[in-house]
C-alpha cells in the first residue's frame, strides 16, 4: 500500500534558486566542480540510488 | 546533447562508477558521493527509505541507508534551478528525452516520425522519445501539428463555441497518460470577442506524458492518437474535426536489476 505523497518542492534545493556549488570525482578519478564543468550550459542534475544495485 | 550538460550522483565509489560507465558507454560525469555527505548536505537524503520499501514490498537491506529521494534538477544557463522532479515510486522513471522537452522546451525530433496524417490546412505527426519501454518507464509522446497559412488553431482556453486543441489516447490497460502540454499561445484578436482569442499557428508541438503501469508482459501497443481541433482562418471557421494516428510502441525487457537514473547515450 503506497505511503501518502511528500510535498517535494520542499525537498533539498528550491526552483528559482542558483543550485548549489558541488565539487565531487567522477568515474575517471577526475574532481568535477559541476558549475564550471556546465560552462554556462543549462544542465540536467540527476540523483539515483546506486550504479550496483 | 544539444548543448546541454549532464550529471548523475550517487553514493557509489569511483571503481564501481568506473565499471558501470565502462558497460553502459557512459561519457558525463558519474559523481561519487561515497558516504552521501553532498545529498545530505542539499537535504536530499530519504530518512524514510526501510519504511518506504516495506510499503514496497521490498527486503530489508543494509544498503539502503543514506539514500536520495531520486530524482532530477533541471538548471538553466545561468544555473538556476526552472524545474525539479521527484519519483514516488521507486520504479518509475522518465526517459532523458521526455525531461528535456518538457522541462527545457527542447524536443526530439525524430528520424522519422511514428506517425503522419495529413489534410489541406492542417497536417500532424505523432512520435514517442522511445520505440520501446519497460514496465513503468514514462515515456512522452509528441504532437507536432502543422497549420497552412492563414490558418489557426485554438489553445487550451478557446472562446465560446469555440473546439480547443485536444489530444486523446485510445485506452490501453495499465497506460497512465499524463495532461497534455502546449506552449503559451497568441493572443488574435477577432471583432466580438473582447478578451482576444489564444491561437496556434505554423507549427506547434504538444506533449503528453504516458506510463506504462501495467505488469510486465504488458506487450507490444499500437497507440490510437486523436488529435481534435478547429480550424479557422481570418474569415470564417471550419467544423471542429479530429485526426487519428497510429503511434506502435514494442515492450523491452526488463534487465535483471534496477536500472538507475539516465542510461540513453547522449
Amino acid at each position: 500500500m503506497p505511503l501518502p505523497p511528500r510535498d517535494f518542492r520542499a525537498i533539498g534545493p528550491k526552483e528559482g534558486q542558483r543550485f548549489p556549488d558541488v565539487r565531487l570525482s567522477d568515474q575517471t578519478g577526475t574532481l568535477v566542480d559541476l558549475h564550471a564543468h556546465r560552462a554556462g550550459r543549462p544542465a540536467l542534475v540527476v540523483f539515483y540510488r546506486s550504479a550496483e544495485w | 546533447m544539444n548543448g546541454i550538460a549532464l550529471f548523475a550522483v550517487s553514493y557509489d565509489s569511483i571503481e564501481i562508477l568506473s565499471a558501470f560507465a565502462a558497460t553502459h558507454d557512459i561519457t558525463y560525469p558519474l559523481l561519487s558521493d561515497e558516504g552521501s555527505h553532498v545529498m545530505r548536505a542539499l537535504g536530499l537524503i530519504n530518512e524514510r527509505v526501510q519504511e518506504d520499501h516495506a510499503a514496497y514490498g521490498i527486503q530489508p537491506n543494509p544498503r539502503h541507508v543514506n539514500l536520495p529521494y531520486p530524482g532530477v534538477f533541471v538548471l538553466d544557463r545561468d544555473g538556476v534551478i526552472t524545474d525539479k522532479r521527484f519519483f514516488e515510486s521507486y520504479r518509475e522513471r522518465e526517459t532523458g528525452g521526455a525531461l528535456l522537452a518538457q522541462a527545457l522546451g527542447i524536443f526530439t525530433d525524430p528520424a522519422a516520425p511514428a506517425a503522419a496524417a495529413a489534410e489541406p490546412v492542417l497536417t500532424a505527426r505523432a512520435w514517442l522519445d522511445s520505440p520501446t519501454y519497460v514496465f513503468f518507464q514514462r515515456l512522452l509522446l509528441t504532437l507536432e501539428v502543422s497549420l497552412a497559412p492563414g490558418f489557426h488553431v485554438y489553445g487550451e482556453a478557446a472562446g465560446d463555441g469555440l473546439t480547443p486543441i485536444a489530444i486523446e489516447i485510445d485506452p490501453v490497460p495499465g497506460l497512465e497518460v499524463g495532461p497534455a502540454r502546449w506552449p503559451a499561445p497568441r493572443r488574435f484578436d477577432r471583432p466580438g470577442f473582447n478578451d482576444g482569442l489564444w491561437v496556434y499557428g505554423g507549427v506547434v508541438r504538444g506533449t503528453v506524458s504516458l506510463t506504462f503501469a501495467a505488469a510486465p508482459g504488458g506487450g507490444d501497443h499500437v497507440l490510437g492518437v486523436t488529435l481534435r481541433y478547429q480550424a479557422c482562418d481570418d474569415a470564417s471557421c471550419l467544423a471542429p474535426a479530429s485526426l487519428r494516428l497510429r503511434v506502435p510502441v514494442r515492450e523491452a525487457p526488463l534487465v535483471g536489476r534496477a536500472l538507475p537514473g539516465p542510461t540513453a547515450k547522449t
